[in-house]
């Protein structure tokens, strides 16, 4: 068989699948696949299949209310990625279906990381709505913090890492971490401890996991 | 989402679902718009499985509407997260389903749940002078029979 044949016939079959599966798509896409001296025969042959299917039901009949949440799941999270992959559009979204609150993402974070007092808490916070966001880098992310939100989530520790690599084209973000410790001038200047205060060790633990690279 | 040539985006989209997951585990380094379209093919193709799991696994565990839906949408963003992977994934029709099966299973909040015992301690006062007055027949105890 000629690559020609093949590629007519693998299209042939394609498109009786896409019907089966109610997937099909405009009938040229399929005509576009093969090459020109085929598409008469093709598109005889499928005039065929769909005169013998008789007409076709109302458009999104099939489809149902959860197939379109889903999608719109999908298209969101896709829509999401950035800097930190899709992880963040990934997490907001299973934690919106799972009804867990925020707070109580971090208050899983805060046993796990042993952060009981109130300046850690709320950098955790903030950190955690930074990432759910996409505002952080995921490659500033620590591993021992992607494990503990796996372990919130119920889900594998290497899919919240893989997930949390960088889109190539997504937005340049720089990582400004909060106790102001190699940022830039742009830095928030709000976020800077005052030279006489120490910085709460707490927070300190907390930026690092956020934002000191895989091994902090 | 990115465009690419209408012809390119056809090819990937007549991919069968070995050929597809071949070029996500090609793209899926890259991490770019090409890799977000196959994931963006893979997916569609996963949803109508995930669908379909969760309507019939979710009525058989005896989950109300609302929880089939939460199911199915707990169970896109997984998939979304299992095919950012590196490593090579099954087939997305067995992955969505599995995926949805186990999204299924999880504690959704108005599934019945075990009884459990309060952890509050129970409130008790002392009355004084009761025993004698039980004694005296002042008082009775409680008898359930006549109570």
């Amino acid at each position: 068989m000629s690559a020609g044949e093949e590629t007519f016939e693998r299209v042939f079959w394609q498109v009786l699948n896409d019907l089966q599966e109610g997937e099909a798509k405009p009938i040229e896409s399929y005509l576009r696949l093969v090459p020109r001296e085929d598409r008469e025969e093709l598109s005889l042959m499928l005039a065929d299949v769909l005169l013998a299917r008789g007409p076709a039901s109302a458009p999104g009949a099939a489809a149902g209310a959860g197939y379109e949440r889903a999608v719109s799941i999908v298209d969101e999270v896709l829509g999401s990625r950035g800097e930190t992959g899709l992880l963040p559009g990934a997490l907001k979204a299973m934690r919106k279906a799972r009804g867990i609150e925020p707070e109580g993402v971090v208050e899983r974070l805060a046993a796990d990381f042993g952060v009981e007092g109130e300046e850690g808490r709320r950098a955790l916070a903030r950190n955690y709505h930074r990432l759910e966001t996409g505002r952080l880098l995921g490659s500033k992310l620590s591993r021992r913090l992607l494990a503990s939100l796996a372990a919130v989530f119920d889900v594998d520790p290497v899919e919240v890492r893989d997930a949390a690599r960088p889109a190539s084209q997504g937005p340049s973000l720089q990582s400004v971490p909060a106790m102001g410790r190699g940022a830039g001038a742009g830095s928030s200047t709000a976020a800077r401890p005052s030279p006489e205060r120490l910085p709460d060790p707490e927070v300190e633990l907390v930026e690092r996991l956020f934002h000191g690279g895989p091994d902090a | 989402m990115a465009q690419f040539d209408p012809v390119e985006e056809r090819a990937v989209e007549m991919l069968d679902d070995l050929e597809l997951e071949a070029v996500r585990a090609e793209t899926v380094p890259h991490n770019d718009e090409r890799f977000e379209f196959v994931l963006w093919v893979l997916c569609l193709r996963g949803v109508a499985v995930i669908e379909r799991v969760c309507q019939s696994r979710g009525k058989a565990r005896g989950l109300d509407e609302q929880e089939i839906e939460l199911a199915i949408e707990d169970a896109a963003a997984r998939m979304l997260l299992r095919l950012s992977r590196l490593d090579p994934q099954p087939q997305i029709h067995a992955l969505a389903g599995q995926i949805a099966a186990e999204s299924v299973d999880r504690a959704w909040p108005s599934q019945p749940r075990a009884a459990k015992l309060s952890r509050r301690p129970p409130e008790l006062r002392l009355v004084k002078g009761l025993d004698r007055a039980i004694e005296k027949g002042r008082v009775r105890p409680n008898d359930w029979e006549n109570s």
